[in-house]
């Protein structure tokens, strides 16, 4: 097929495919932003240690975050953490219109193209279509970076709009994008058969979830409180036939428990969304034993057909919830933190204490709440798309039942009754397990436990080598386990949120039915 | 006695026309076909008796009571209440058993759910299809779903069942088969049918047979089974 025919046949359509095209250009355009600011911050020069700035923090900025290099590879992480929803958005998108385009492809098929050939168109359109974005996405950052670079009174920045990642590492973010998409696509197309006499999907799941996720939750804890003897176990072995240098020791120390961090909140996260097709059944279940009416029968039968569309729906919104709750966690200890130093300080006589040591680490989750919120908001996008794809796709059925008298409202309802039932719990679980994975990793605040030396005597005597020890004992100070506050208003209000964002987006996504059941649907092939 | 009335009823899809002027009167317990070329009006016409649609022009009238004149939510209780309506496929809930998409209209008419259950089997059992009932469409053969959709329309008792190409999507024996079910049971019931089909095979099964060319109602006929002598005139 030449080149020109694979194009004009890729970006053939109807107005499901583009939509579908659109969404995925918006998503490309979206995740492209996190990526090419992930590689700004990463760019910035550490300058050469001197006397004045022995650290190499680079003072141009104000943001802590920036200033000091040890803290920017973990920010250009979170920024890079922000990108998972938008492709979990694009992943949605190209689902969109999905039974047209397969239509599409087995009516190609019917005309004489081969498997690869609809393959690649498939890859074609989705390629093209994530190129664009990311080429609106870059030119959307060198705008924003123009626009946003104000210094303040003293020159410092907020954002490093002062400098560009390097033109080849901009050129991976921009082509590899769009390339990873083409590859989705190819991997998702696996499954699918497109025959010349239609499309046969391959491998459908059916029957009811196993336990796997409560496992997989088990196992991300296991591994985050395993964390603490894992370094203990290691500090206490003798390693030196391994480790020549102390440094490069704990360099392998940090790196092991940070690998074990990262597959314990692995598995808790996919616990969690694999769960939510558990509750999904299960909600859908208990539904159909307790409904009354048709909308509560429609919802259930949904529920327990493809349990593990809620998980679909549902991925970016909890993996959030899990980070939002667990950060949460670290909030909660930073505030006990600041108290007990505020405390000390009282007890010491300085009563306006303003410690830096937990305001930096406030003001940090500060601005990882509002990565939270932002991917709450990234995760809803994708919400409304699937809600939408959910209507578009059964628009037929819809139709024929409101033709025959069915009210919209019941239909309606059902899709509430659809999308809340598992929602409301799978909430509920994530935020539960973000805050246990954040409470385990942050642990108590331990005071005490230790013996120190008390001079009961007056500052003179006490001061006097003569007199000192007369006066001075040992005492054992208490130890003493302060825990942090579960932060119950914040996981509430975390929680209110991302069941508010579901609402409104079903509410949204209903807005698409009146449309969608238009007798003419009935006539459509 | 006129049952279903319909007076110089016109209709457009933007700048295409798809009725002119139709008038059509329909007595209670009879079965009336509709028949005519493709894109004639037929399934328009169907859907303007239903109350789906709305005409543009002309009067679409119920026992004597304006229906093109009432609210959306008010069509939808009457069809969900005294119609039934049959379309050529794609009816069913994909996700509900045979006897809870046949129960369907039951629950929400407001009947509990095994009283809906009982008598959405006992349907199921009389167009021979009762060892369905926890068996889902994609589960079915065509006819086996046309079956089920029958008895989803008729479970209400309506007393007017719009079948818009019932047995267009079906083989002539099974067609044959749902077609004879249908009419036996609309007989038994004495329930009025409005039966859109392009095929004269279908509309043998009528006791008049309306034939639309362009919109209009070009001429009218008695069905097969009339003129042997069945039939409500």
């Amino acid at each position: 097929m030449r080149p020109a025919t694979l194009l004009r046949l890729a970006l053939a359509g109807t107005r499901t495919d583009a939509a579908r095209v659109t969404l995925t250009t918006l998503s490309a355009a979206l995740a492209t932003l996190p990526g090419l600011t992930a590689l700004t911050v990463l760019a910035i020069p550490t300058p050469p240690a001197t006397d004045d700035n022995p650290n190499r923090w680079s003072e141009q900025y104000t943001i802590q975050l920036l200033v000091e290099p040890g803290l920017r590879g973990g920010t250009a992480f979170a920024l890079l953490l922000l990108a998972i929803p938008v492709l979990v958005l694009a992943g949605q998108s190209a689902r969109m219109g999905a039974p047209g385009r397969d239509r599409r492809l087995a009516a190609l098929r019917l005309a004489g193209a081969t498997p690869g050939q609809v393959t690649r168109l498939a890859m074609l359109e989705t390629g093209l279509a994530s190129l664009v974005g990311t080429v609106v996405g870059l030119a959307g950052y060198l705008v924003g970076r123009k626009l946003l670079h104000h210094p303040d009174a003293s020159g410092r920045l907020v954002l490093p709009t002062d400098v560009l990642p390097s033109v080849p590492a901009m050129a991976a973010v921009v082509l590899g994008l769009p390339l990873v998409a083409a590859a989705a696509t190819a991997v998702m197309l696996r499954r699918v058969t497109a025959t010349p006499l239609g499309v046969v999907r391959r491998a459908r799941r059916t029957g009811a979830p196993r336990p796997w996720p409560a496992l997989l939750i088990g196992l991300g804890v296991l591994a985050v409180a395993m964390i603490d003897p894992i370094v203990r176990a290691f500090r206490d072995t003798r390693l030196d036939w391994l480790f020549a240098d102390p440094a490069t020791r704990d360099l392998v120390i940090a790196l092991v428990a940070v690998l074990v961090v990262f597959v314990g909140l692995f598995a808790g996260v996919v616990g969690v969304i694999l769960g939510a097709g558990w509750i999904s059944y299960f909600a859908g279940q208990l539904l159909h034993r307790f409904a009354r009416g048709p909308a509560a029968l429609l919802a259930a039968r949904r529920l327990t057909d493809d349990p593990w569309a809620s998980s679909r729906t549902f991925a970016a919104l909890l993996a959030s919830l899990v980070v939002g709750a667990g950060a949460a966690a670290f909030r909660a200890r930073f505030l006990l933190d600041e108290q007990l130093q505020r405390e000390q300080s009282r007890r010491a006589g300085y009563d306006d204490y303003a410690g830096p040591f937990s305001s930096f680490y406030l003001s940090t989750m500060d601005l990882v709440d509002l990565t939270v919120v932002t991917a709450v908001a990234i995760a809803a996008a994708g919400l409304l798309v699937t809600l939408v794809e959910g209507i578009v796709t059964r628009r037929r059925a819809y139709a024929a039942l409101v033709a025959t008298g069915v009210p919209r409202t019941t239909i309606a309802t059902s899709i509430l009754w659809q999308v809340l039932a598992p929602a409301v719990p799978a909430v509920l679980v994530a935020l539960g397990v973000g805050h246990g994975f954040g409470r385990q990793f942050v642990g108590d605040h331990v005071t005490g436990g230790f013996q120190e030396e008390v001079c009961r005597a007056s500052a003179e005597l006490c001061q006097d080598p003569a007199t000192r020890d007369r006066y001075t004992e040992i005492v054992q100070v208490e130890r003493v386990i302060h825990s942090p506050d579960v932060p119950l208003e914040q996981l509430a209000l975390l929680g209110a949120g991302a069941v508010a964002a579901v609402l409104i987006t079903a509410g949204l996504g209903l807005l698409f039915l009146r449309a969608n059941t238009a007798v003419q649907e009935l006539r459509s092939t | 006695m006129t049952h279903l009335q319909a007076r110089g009823v016109v209709k457009a899809y933007g700048p295409t026309p798809a009725l002119r002027g139709v008038t059509l009167d329909v007595a209670e317990g009879e079965i009336v076909a509709v028949s005519g070329p493709s894109g004639c009006g037929k399934s328009t016409l169907l859907h303007c008796l239903a109350g789906i649609l709305r005409p543009d022009v002309g009067e679409v009238s119920w026992r004597g009571d304006r229906i093109d004149t009432w609210s959306e939510s008010a069509r939808s209780r009457l069809r969900r209440t005294e119609f039934g309506v049959l379309f050529q496929f794609g009816q069913l809930v994909a996700e509900l058993t045979a006897a809870e998409n046949v129960a369907l209209p039951l629950l929400l008419a407001g009947t509990g759910r095994r009283a809906a259950r009982t008598a959405a089997v006992n349907w199921l059992d009389r167009f021979g299809v009762a060892e369905l009932a926890d068996v889902r469409p994609g589960e079915m053969s065509g006819g086996q779903q046309q079956r089920c959709a029958t008895a989803r329309a008729l479970v209400t008792e309506p007393r007017v069942l719009f079948a818009d190409e019932p047995t267009g999507a079906l083989d002539t024996l099974t067609g044959e088969q749902v077609l004879t079910q249908l009419v036996r049971l609309a007989r038994e019931q004495r329930t009025t049918v409005v039966l859109v089909t392009h095929e004269p095979r279908v509309a043998a099964y009528a006791d008049r047979e309306v034939v639309l060319r362009d919109g209009m109602v070009d001429h009218t006929g008695l069905g097969f089974e009339a003129s042997l002598g069945g039939g409500v005139r």
